[in-house]
């Protein structure tokens, strides 16, 4: 463990980067977690590691945008790094990336995808290359050119910024960010990618855009991610056409306006007829109720859509903030529901609606008897989902001060103590799950040759009882323990991925409540 | 400041039975210590989803736990690289594919190889001068001691005044010796008595005389 601590977000990360990238680029992470921007030389006194391993940790986390590098103020040949840290939380998320990616598009796009994520940075050739080498039946590099542009089309990924012209006189090189041409693809040369692939050569030399170097776009498949979310949301209130209408209407929307604004620009309903008009894909349903599934979406409560004028047909906008705030009260009813009970939620949900509100009022609205009530008031307020607000009244230094106690749910911040209490969770199951794995290690290493074995042996065509004899080398017992860990361990990394759901949500409220 | 009068007891300011307890009724003892480490479930939490989505998500994440895993990218701490290396492979060693040019030349392996070795011979010579001299003095002083002392047997008995002579001559040179190399000592600076006191003036003023004419007081 590191001689400081870390928040639980930090420690996340943290565990992350252990995760992905081996201990010691971890103890370099926390290290920058904890520290922020920090010359090379300050890390291997503080880590404790020797300075090539930190360099090395360095290294491989600038190389997949983990850490970010400038010249020192100070001294233009040192330089000084941080660490990015939604970009280092992000890698909980690649597993959702991928599911993404294929369902949208397809498996090639997804090996695309998932060759970038492993080598965090590279050139298009180079990615195509590797994909096509992994793809081994389908050795076409011309249908992955296809698809790269497309993901670079839609922005799932995107240019790292240029190198400048004088970088190689530099000890630090200066980074130029293209604003124009952040997701173009250059010119790409096939042909000889296509001959070396025949050559069953694994290297690509020299190519002509080795210059040109690609990322996924983090930012784009966040705005995705909470597109999805929104989407179930429409098919969970309404139906799944109500879904599908609403996953039109976003596309139009993501077409029309600033993806940073918590409101997009207005659409006007023939614009939406239209665009479900020429849709292919919409169901014979959505076609001949489109009006009325507009209507109940926009005049239902959750306000996934609102109404903003009468001009062409009706004016329509996606308020994020206000749908997130709805979700997130949604995540946090819950929460409580599922911590404290049913009378605790109805204390809560009315706080919540009648903003301030006195103890005698909660129970007697609330229909819940005095002690009960009171009981879960205080058990809410000592978990941080009610705040007290104390008016005082008289102005007398001298007379009794008669003082009113208000309840009241100070939304952002119970959103954040949810937050918080997520990543502790989510941390909790990583570590318990490294120590699973390390623990029983040599175990599972057994297992997996043994599982290797096997199966070439059978491709060998060795006879069943033979095979059977050889499997006998591990106990039953020894067998299923290790079945035990293995279905510990999914059960492990689930909860890490729906606890993230969880944490996308409150986040994608915190970020928009802010922004208004 | 209502309950204050009524004494009941408890050394609280305010009417217990406002917290919704009877006359008589047992209140809940103040609890003094932490919390336990790992608190009891109230409520068993609702399991999880698992549909086909969450399938493929997990196995993805499987798929690239292992991929991460054997990539060059995930390093190895020495302990592991050494077992690896009895076990496997005795020349294991992972080149980073990495894009240097984008990258600060400090980090580049080169340099970082030539700047250790470089180093490490620094401090290694430095550290054998340092143990070898007391050694000599060591030997010189026992030299000395045994001269001394035969030259004082010598001086007892009837003694050979050449000889005499000789082992002065040398004595003084041993002397001479030990007093150059006490020298060489204090030059480099561990004669802690004659720079240790510092009474503070210096203090905050290292390099820049700025304040000196400034007024004292």
């Amino acid at each position: 463990m590191p001689p400081f601590t870390l928040g639980h977000f930090s420690q996340v990360c943290c565990q992350l980067l252990n995760h992905y990238f081996g201990e010691i680029v971890g103890q370099v992470g926390a290290y920058l977690l904890r520290r922020g921007h920090r010359p090379l030389f300050d890390i291997p006194c503080a880590t404790g590691l020797s300075i090539a391993e930190v360099k090395k940790a360095l290294a491989v986390m600038i190389q997949h945008n983990l850490v970010k590098f400038e010249a020192s103020e100070r001294n233009n040949n040192i330089a000084e790094y941080s660490i990015i840290h939604h970009n280092v939380y992000c890698l909980l998320r690649y597993p959702k990336y991928l599911y993404m990616i294929k369902r949208i598009y397809g498996t090639s796009e997804e090996i695309l995808l998932e060759i970038l994520l492993n080598l965090g940075q590279a050139s298009a050739s180079n990615v195509i290359f590797q994909s096509a080498n992994r793809l081994k039946e389908a050795n076409d590099p011309s249908a992955l050119h296809q698809s790269f542009l497309k993901l670079a089309q839609d922005n799932f990924i995107i240019r790292c910024p240029k190198l400048a012209d004088n970088a190689n006189m530099q000890k630090v090189p200066t980074l130029v960010v293209e604003e124009k041409e952040k997701f173009t693809v250059p010119h790409l040369e096939i042909g000889p990618i296509a001959k070396l692939l025949k050559e069953n050569a694994t290297q690509l030399g020299e190519h002509s855009d080795s210059e040109v170097i690609w990322r996924v776009n983090h930012e784009r498949f966040d705005v995705e991610l909470r597109n999805v979310i929104l989407v179930n949301a429409a098919a969970r209130r309404v139906d799944s056409t109500a879904g599908e209408l609403y996953h039109l209407i976003l596309k139009l929307w993501r077409e029309c306006s600033n993806p940073d604004s918590p409101t997009t620009n207005a659409l006007s309903f023939n614009v939406i007829k239209d665009a479900v008009r020429k849709n292919e894909g919409s169901s014979p349903v959505l076609l001949e109720h489109f009006e009325q599934y507009l209507r109940v979406l926009y005049e239902d409560t959750s306000s996934l859509i609102t109404k903003v004028g009468d001009a062409g047909g009706g004016q329509f906008i996606l308020n994020y903030s206000i749908v997130f705030e709805n979700l997130a009260c949604a995540t946090l009813d819950s929460i409580v529901l599922e911590r404290f009970g049913s009378k605790a939620l109805r204390l809560f949900r009315l706080t919540r609606i009648q903003k301030f509100m006195e103890q005698d009022q909660m129970q007697n609205i609330a229909m819940i008897p005095a002690k009960e009530a009171k009981m879960f008031t205080y058990k809410l307020l000592e978990h941080n989902f009610l705040q007290i607000k104390e008016l005082k009244k008289g102005t007398s230094n001298f007379a009794p001060v008669k003082s009113f106690i208000l309840f009241h749910v100070d939304l952002p911040q119970v959103a954040r103590t949810a937050l918080e209490a997520s990543y502790k969770g989510l941390f909790n199951a990583m570590v318990r799950q490294m120590h699973d794995l390390t623990d029983n290690k040599r175990l599972l290493d057994k297992h997996a040759r043994l599982e290797t074995l096997l199966e070439s042996l059978r491709g060998e065509g060795l006879p069943e009882d033979e095979l059977a004899y050889l499997s006998d080398s591990m106990t039953a017992a020894e067998k299923s323990l290790v079945a035990r860990i293995h279905s510990m361990n999914d059960h492990l990394t689930l909860g890490q991925t729906q606890a993230d759901d969880t944490i996308l949500i409150l986040e994608s409220y915190l970020k928009f409540s802010s922004m208004t | 400041m209502a309950g204050r009068g009524r004494g009941r007891g408890q050394n609280v300011s305010f009417n217990i039975e406002q917290l919704g307890f009877g006359r008589g009724e047992a209140v809940p003892v103040s609890v003094t210590q932490p919390p336990p480490l790992f608190p009891t479930l109230e409520n068993r939490p609702l399991p999880l989803i698992k549909d086909v989505e969450y399938e493929y998500i997990l196995v993805t994440q499987k798929d690239l736990n292992t991929r991460m895993r054997n990539s060059s990218f995930h390093l190895n701490t020495a302990i592991e690289i050494q077992e690896i290396q009895q076990i496997h492979n005795p020349s294991y060693e992972k080149e980073l594919p990495v894009l240097w040019n984008r990258m600060p030349t400090e980090l580049k392996k080169s340099i970082a190889k030539k700047l250790g070795i470089e180093k490490l011979k620094t401090v290694k010579s430095g550290k054998k001068k340092k143990i070898e001299d007391p050694d000599k003095i060591f030997a010189k002083l026992e030299k000395k001691e045994i001269v001394e002392s035969e030259g004082e047997g010598m001086c007892d008995g009837k003694e050979d005044e050449d000889e005499k002579e000789k082992s002065d001559d040398e004595k003084v040179e041993v002397e001479d010796d030990i007093e150059e190399e006490i020298d060489e000592e204090m030059d480099e600076g561990t004669d802690y008595a004659s720079n240790y006191f510092d009474n503070g003036e210096g203090y905050l003023d290292e390099d820049d005389n700025l304040d000196e004419g400034e007024a004292q007081f």
